[in-house]
């Protein structure tokens, strides 16, 4: 087989092995991440354990005041809107965030966060918006997990555009266990940003490549028609 | 012995890295060791003729354009290299390819021919990442190795891997 065949079978098993994870190229130069793993990789370097947290929301004419809970090492924040939660008979309400340990592992799914409980004592009735940081040392996770006991049964919320990087949010009707991951068996795709540079960055090669290559092989030509015979590259198209 | 020191100083600059505020100092003395690997070796052995230079460039930017476009096919939010982490990385960059797809490449092909060159030189580039990357991403590490090793067989250049791994590894 030819060798530029090979060449080009090579950049198609890169596409290939490149798109089934994200980001896709990746050398490990941006800054990791800080994230606190409950169970860290192996090429997290230094750990500390993750924060929980705490919150008591007022109630106000019989209505739940909007907050926000967070952890103190601000890796998970919920945001509830006024009346979020169902009030009957409350003065004030109570939410934990708690990471979860040891780290479960739910068939056919790969967290790449740590896996949270949320619990609050009175029951939400308003969707509240759920954000999830996760660091650079692992995957991308397509989407956010929950579940009412860590046996599962695991749900996929649809995830919101990022707003911010390293960051993944949802919507959440309900409280219980929370995780950002991607399904075992498939791609782990990055949620779509603002930050939209490296398609830019790609079609400006392309362009570049296009319309500079156009003269140059033009150029490379001309001396070969003027000695009367085309001129072989001697460094393509060699036989094995 | 070349891929001992290689892949000596690639692990030591990975876990050098986990030391924080040491990341710039381990690339910056990461890729000037690895450039080290070329001494000796004729500019033109490594692949680094001048020859067709407007080629060579204009096919790194081919080569990067390749190895972007899983990541930007996602649309990925990718964040911005600080100056001087931008500049270690640039360092980086060429001492591998001039460690890698230069001198190790050299000196197996002048071993095992082709086949070797491009096999040996993929997995050593695998291995020396091995510390630094997540396991799930070695396959792409291999991958992108074995195209950079294909690239430097087809057309004898490493200019285009250089050129290509640089603009990589800023936009990533």
């Amino acid at each position: 087989m030819k060798r530029s065949r090979l060449l080009v079978l090579a950049a198609i098993a890169y596409i290939v092995a490149a798109w089934s994870v994200a980001p896709g190229f990746y050398d490990g130069f941006t800054p990791p991440q800080p994230y606190n793993f409950v169970c860290p990789p192996p090429q997290a370097g230094a750990n500390s354990q993750p924060s929980s947290g705490r919150l008591n929301i007022k109630i106000i004419n019989g209505s739940s005041d909007p907050n926000s809970a967070f952890t103190d090492d601000g890796q998970l924040v919920i945001g509830f809107l006024p009346g979020a939660f169902d009030a009957t008979g409350k003065s004030s309400i109570n939410v934990t965030i708690t990471p979860v340990s040891p780290c479960p592992t739910p068939n056919g799914l790969k967290f790449t966060t740590n896996t949270y409980l949320i619990t609050a004592d009175a029951p939400l009735v308003k969707s509240s918006n759920l954000v999830m940081r996760y660091s650079n040392v692992s995957q991308d996770p397509s989407y956010i997990y929950r579940a009412k006991s860590l046996d599962g049964p695991w749900t996929r919320l649809p995830v919101q555009q990022q707003a911010q990087l390293y960051t993944i949010s949802t919507q959440t009707d309900q409280l219980g266990y929370f995780g950002a991951g991607f399904p075992a068996n498939a791609i782990s795709t990055s949620t779509s940003s603002n930050q939209e540079i490296l398609p830019i960055v790609v079609a400006v090669l392309i362009v570049a490549v296009l319309l500079a290559g156009v003269p140059l092989t033009v150029l490379r030509r001309r001396p070969a028609r003027a000695g009367g015979r085309g001129r072989r590259d001697e460094d393509e198209d060699e036989d094995e | 012995m070349l891929l001992a020191y290689v892949l000596l100083l690639e692990w030591t600059r990975a876990l050098t890295a986990t030391i924080p505020g040491a990341v710039v100092p381990a690339l910056l003395l990461g890729g000037a060791g690895l450039a080290l690997a070329a001494w000796g070796w004729p500019a033109e052995r490594l692949g680094l003729g001048t020859s067709r230079l407007g080629l060579r460039l204009l096919g790194g930017l081919a080569l990067a354009a390749v190895l972007l476009l899983p990541a930007a096919a996602r649309v990925s939010a990718v964040p911005t290299l600080p100056g001087a982490l931008a500049m270690a990385a640039i360092a980086v960059s060429i001492g591998e390819e001039v460690a890698f797809r230069g001198a190790l490449f050299a000196a197996l092909e002048d071993i095992g021919g082709a086949p070797i060159a491009v096999l040996g030189s993929t997995l050593a580039w695998t291995a020396a990442h091995a510390l630094s990357h997540p396991v799930e991403f070695l396959p792409a590490v291999a991958a992108a190795g074995l195209l950079l090793a294909m690239w430097r067989l087809v057309f004898k250049d490493l200019v285009g891997p250089i050129v290509a791994h640089v603009i990589a590894d800023l936009a990533l």
